[in-house]
C-alpha cells in the first residue's frame, strides 16, 4: 500500500467525477429534490376532507353535530338530499367519508331506554383510499365524541341530574414525544437519508465503474503497480467523501427550508451516513463487477434498490410486515443505517444507545468491501 | 389517400422493426417478468402503513382489577404485543427513547377512585417520530378507553351505574369497497400504474437516444418515414407490451390475493390506452433532452421515483399540502391511479372515470406537443 500512488489514484476519481457536469448535477440535484418531496408527501393530518353528510333528523342537536365537524377545517361537509345520492358520491370519490345521522337521532339520545341501544350514527368511508380513511377515522372518531360529551354536559347541567354522569368511557390524556403535532416531515426526511444514500450512491458507483469498464480504463487501473486495495480505496474515498458532502448539504436544506434539524449530534449524523455510504459504494461496486452495459447495471441497482427501500422501514414500518419478510428486512444494511438515523434525527440519541446497529452496519461493511475486493483482484 | 396509405404503412413497418429489437433486449425483459413479480410480492404481501407487533409500556400504579381489564382491552384490539410492565415513569420513558415502545399508558394510582367518582384517567405517552403510526396507536387506544365499561367493584352497588346518560351516541362505522382497510387492496389496485410507468418510460426512453449513438437514427432519417411516423413506430409494439403487463398484473392481483376489478373491464382498458401513450411519450421526450444512453436512464429514474410518491399511488394525495397536490397532477401516473382505484375498488364506470380520462389525454398531447418543438431543430 502506497500513500503516492493511493494520492494519485484519488485525484483522479475526483477530476473524472467533477468533470461530467450531468453527474455533478444529479448529485446536487436529486438529494433536495428527493428531500423536498418526500418531506411533503407524508400527512398525519386529515384538511379540508370532503365529508358527505345525509341528516334524517335535522334538529338542533344533529346541527350541532355537523357544525362541530365543520369548525375546526378538518372536513368540509357536503350535504346530500338522499341516502343514495350520497352513496353515490362515495363511488364516484368526490367524497372520501360520509355520515348519516337516522331520523329518530334526537328522540332517541333524549329518551334513551333502559337496554335500548343508544343513538346511532353511522359513518361511511371509502375504504378504498385506505390511508386516507385510517387517518380520517381517527379524527372523527375523536371530533364526535368531544361533541357527545358537550351535548352531554350541557343537559346534564340543565336537568342538574348528579346520577346523570357518563358512566363509560375513561379519559385519555394523549401527549406525542419527540413531534408533539405528529407532523410528517421530521420521519420523510430522516429517511429520505437512506434513500439518497442506498440508491443514487449505489446507482452512481456502479453505472461509473461499468462505464470505465466499457471504456477499457479499469482494466488499464487493473495493469498498473496499482494493488487491489489501492484501487478500492481510490474509488471510494472521493466518492464516498462527494456523498458525505451530500450528507452536508442536506441536513443544511432540510434544517432550512423543511425546519428540520438533527435531534441529537449532527457531527455524529454526519460520521455514522458517511460510513454508510462506503457501504452503498462497495455495493455499487460489486454490482457494477457483474453487469456488461449500461442499462443492465441501471436495471440491476432499481431492481435491487426497490425491496431495499421498500423493506428498510424508509415509509412502511418494519414490525407491520409478515414475519418472513420482517427477517429478510434485517438483512439489508438500510434497515439498521435508517434506525439509527431515526434515533439520532427524531429521538436525539447518542453512540451509547444505538451501538448495537452501529455494530451490525460495521460487520455489513467490513463484509461488502471484502467482496467488493475480490471483485477487483480478480483479473478478467 | 396514398399519404394516409404510406403513413401507416411506414409506421407499421418501423413498428416491425421494433419488435424485433425488443424481443431481445433481455434487460428489458427483466423489466417486465421480474418487476412485476417483485412490486407484486411487495405490495401484496409485505408492505402496509396498518400497524402491527406493536410495542408497548405500562406503568400500572393503581394496580386494580379496573386497571388490568382496561389493559386487557387494549391488549386484544389485536394490534400490540404483550405490554412490558415499568416501574417508574423514567423507565418508561426511556423506553420510548431507545424506541423500545410506541405508547406509554400510565395509570394513576386514583384510577378507580376516580372511576367510583365520574370519569377517570389514563395518560398516554407516544413516540411521534413515526406520526402515522403514532396517529393510529393512539386512536386505537381511544377507542377502547371511550367504549370501556367502567363498572365499579361487584360489592359496590349503586343503582345509577346502570342509568345511561343522555347524550351518549352509538357510533357505526363501515369501510366501504376496503372492509378490513388492508392496505393490499389500495397498492394492487394502483399496482398495473406503477409497473406501466417503469416500463413504458424506461422502454421508450433509451431507444432514440441508443440508435442516435449507433447511428441507425440517421439511417432511418435517410429513408422516406417521417420524424413523426418513426416516433410512432416505436411506440407500437411497446403499447401491446404494456396491455399484457396490465393484464397480467390485474389478473395476478386476483389470482393471488383476490383484488379482481369491481367495474368493466372493458373501462379498465380504455383508460388504459390515453395513459400507455402519454408515459411513451413522456419516454421519448427524455430521450430527446438526454446526450448519452447513461443520461437518459438517470432522468428517467429520477422521472420514475416523484411519480409514484406524488401521484397518490402509494401516499394519499388528497393529504398532501396545495402546490404539492397540484404539481403531482402533471404526472400521468396520478391520473391513471384514480381511475383504476375507482374502477378495481369502487366499481366504477365509464361516466365516473371521464375525467382523468380526458387528463391523460390532455397531457399527451401537451407531450406530443413538446416532442415535436425537440426534434424540429435536430432535424432541419
Amino acid at each position: 500500500m502506497s500513500w503516492r500512488r493511493l494520492r494519485t489514484l484519488m485525484r483522479r476519481e475526483v477530476l473524472a467525477t467533477f468533470r461530467d457536469p450531468f453527474t455533478v448535477t444529479v448529485l446536487i440535484t436529486v438529494p433536495l429534490a428527493a428531500l423536498l418531496t418526500f418531506g411533503f408527501v407524508l400527512s398525519t393530518e386529515v384538511q379540508h376532507l370532503a365529508l358527505g353528510v345525509y341528516d334524517a333528523d335535522s334538529t338542533a342537536a344533529s346541527r350541532q353535530l355537523i357544525a362541530d365537524l365543520a369548525a375546526k377545517g378538518t372536513f368540509e361537509p357536503q350535504r346530500y338530499p338522499t341516502r343514495e345520492a350520497m352513496q353515490h358520491a362515495l363511488v364516484n370519490g368526490d367524497v372520501s367519508a360520509a355520515i348519516v345521522i337516522p331520523p329518530d337521532f334526537e328522540r332517541a339520545r333524549r329518551a334513551p331506554v333502559p337496554g335500548r341501544r343508544p343513538p346511532e350514527v353511522q359513518v361511511l368511508y371509502d375504504g378504498g383510499e385506505a390511508v386516507l380513511a385510517g387517518n380520517a377515522e381517527g379524527f372523527l372518531r375523536g371530533l364526535i365524541a368531544a361533541t357527545t360529551r358537550d351535548l352531554a354536559a350541557h343537559e346534564a347541567a340543565s336537568m342538574r341530574a348528579a346520577h346523570a354522569s357518563v358512566r363509560t368511557g375513561v379519559e385519555v390524556v394523549t401527549r406525542a414525544l419527540f413531534n408533539p403535532r405528529l407532523d410528517g416531515k421530521p420521519f420523510m426526511v430522516s429517511g429520505t437519508f437512506g434513500f439518497v444514500l442506498s440508491f443514487l450512491t449505489v446507482l452512481i458507483t456502479a453505472v461509473s465503474i461499468v462505464n470505465e469498464r466499457i471504456t477499457g480504463t479499469f482494466e488499464q487501473l487493473q495493469v498498473t503497480p496499482a494493488t487491489a486495495v489501492e484501487i478500492l480505496l481510490g474509488k471510494m474515498l472521493p466518492l464516498g467523501a462527494v456523498f458525505a458532502l451530500d450528507v452536508v448539504l442536506m441536513v443544511l436544506v432540510a434544517g432550512i427550508v423543511l425546519g428540520v434539524w438533527p435531534a441529537g449530534s449532527a457531527l455524529f449524523f454526519i460520521v455514522v451516513s458517511s460510513f454508510y455510504v462506503l457501504i452503498s459504494l462497495a455495493l455499487g461496486l460489486i454490482i457494477s463487477a457483474t453487469s456488461a452495459s449500461t442499462a443492465e447495471a441501471v436495471q440491476k441497482s432499481v431492481l435491487f434498490s426497490i425491496p431495499l427501500v421498500q423493506l428498510s422501514g424508509f415509509a412502511f414500518p418494519i414490525r407491520n410486515m409478515p414475519r418472513l419478510v420482517r427477517w429478510v428486512a434485517e438483512v439489508f444494511p438500510a434497515t439498521h443505517y435508517i434506525r439509527i438515523t431515526r434515533a439520532i434525527y427524531l429521538r436525539g440519541e447518542g453512540p451509547l444507545s444505538v451501538w448495537p446497529e452501529l455494530l451490525l452496519l460495521a460487520l455489513f461493511g467490513v463484509a461488502l468491501m471484502a467482496f467488493a475486493l475480490r471483485t477487483i483482484e480478480a483479473r478478467s | 389517400m396514398t399519404r394516409t396509405r404510406h403513413f401507416w404503412s411506414n409506421v407499421a413497418a418501423v413498428a416491425y422493426k421494433e419488435a424485433s429489437v425488443v424481443r431481445h433486449d433481455q434487460a428489458l425483459l427483466a423489466t417486465v417478468l421480474a418487476q412485476p413479480v417483485m412490486m407484486m410480492l411487495l405490495f401484496g404481501l409485505a408492505l402496509s402503513n396498518k400497524p402491527a407487533n406493536v410495542p408497548w409500556a405500562v406503568l400500572d400504579q393503581s394496580r386494580t382489577a379496573l386497571s388490568r381489564r382496561l389493559l386487557e382491552e387494549v391488549r386484544t384490539t389485536g394490534y400490540f404485543v404483550p405490554p412490558r410492565a415499568v416501574a417508574s415513569y423514567e423507565e418508561g420513558r426511556a423506553l420510548l427513547q431507545r424506541g423500545g415502545a410506541v405508547a406509554f399508558v400510565v395509570i394513576p394510582t386514583s384510577f378507580r377512585r376516580d372511576a367510583e367518582r365520574g370519569t377517570p384517567q389514563i395518560q398516554v405517552l407516544l413516540d411521534g417520530s413515526d406520526p402515522l403510526t403514532a396517529a393510529r396507536v393512539s386512536g386505537y387506544i381511544n377507542q377502547v378507553a371511550a367504549t370501556f365499561a367502567v363498572h365499579p367493584d361487584p360489592s359496590d352497588h349503586r343503582p345509577e351505574t346502570h342509568v345511561r346518560s343522555p347524550g351518549l351516541i352509538d357510533l357505526r362505522q363501515r369501510f366501504w369497497f376496503n372492509p378490513t382497510l388492508a392496505d393490499q387492496r389500495f397498492f394492487l389496485a394502483a399496482l398495473a400504474g406503477m409497473l406501466l410507468t417503469n416500463l413504458c418510460l424506461s422502454a421508450t426512453s433509451g431507444g432514440l437516444v441508443a440508435e442516435r449513438e449507433s447511428g441507425t437514427y440517421e439511417q432511418m432519417l435517410a429513408l422516406p418515414t417521417r420524424p413523426i411516423e418513426i416516433v410512432l413506430g416505436k411506440l407500437v409494439p411497446f403499447v401491446g407490451l404494456s396491455y399484457l403487463v396490465m393484464l397480467g398484473a390485474t389478473i395476478g392481483a386476483g389470482i393471488f390475493f383476490g383484488v379482481w376489478p369491481a367495474g368493466s373491464w372493458f373501462t379498465l382498458i380504455v383508460v388504459t390506452l390515453p395513459f400507455v401513450l402519454a408515459s411513451l411519450a413522456i419516454g421519448v421526450f427524455i430521450s430527446t433532452l438526454a446526450h448519452t444512453s447513461a443520461q437518459a436512464v438517470f432522468i428517467t429514474v429520477f422521472f420514475i421515483l416523484p411519480s409514484f410518491v406524488l401521484s397518490g399511488s402509494m401516499f394519499p394525495y388528497q393529504l398532501m399540502p396545495h402546490g404539492i397536490r397540484e404539481f403531482g397532477g402533471l404526472f400521468p401516473l396520478r391520473w391513471y391511479q384514480i381511475a383504476s382505484r375507482r374502477i378495481v375498488e369502487r366499481g366504477a364506470g365509464f361516466a365516473e372515470v371521464l375525467v382523468p380520462t380526458f387528463a391523460l389525454m390532455a397531457l399527451f398531447g401537451l407531450i406530443l406537443a413538446g416532442i415535436r418543438w425537440r426534434m424540429k431543430p435536430r432535424l432541419g
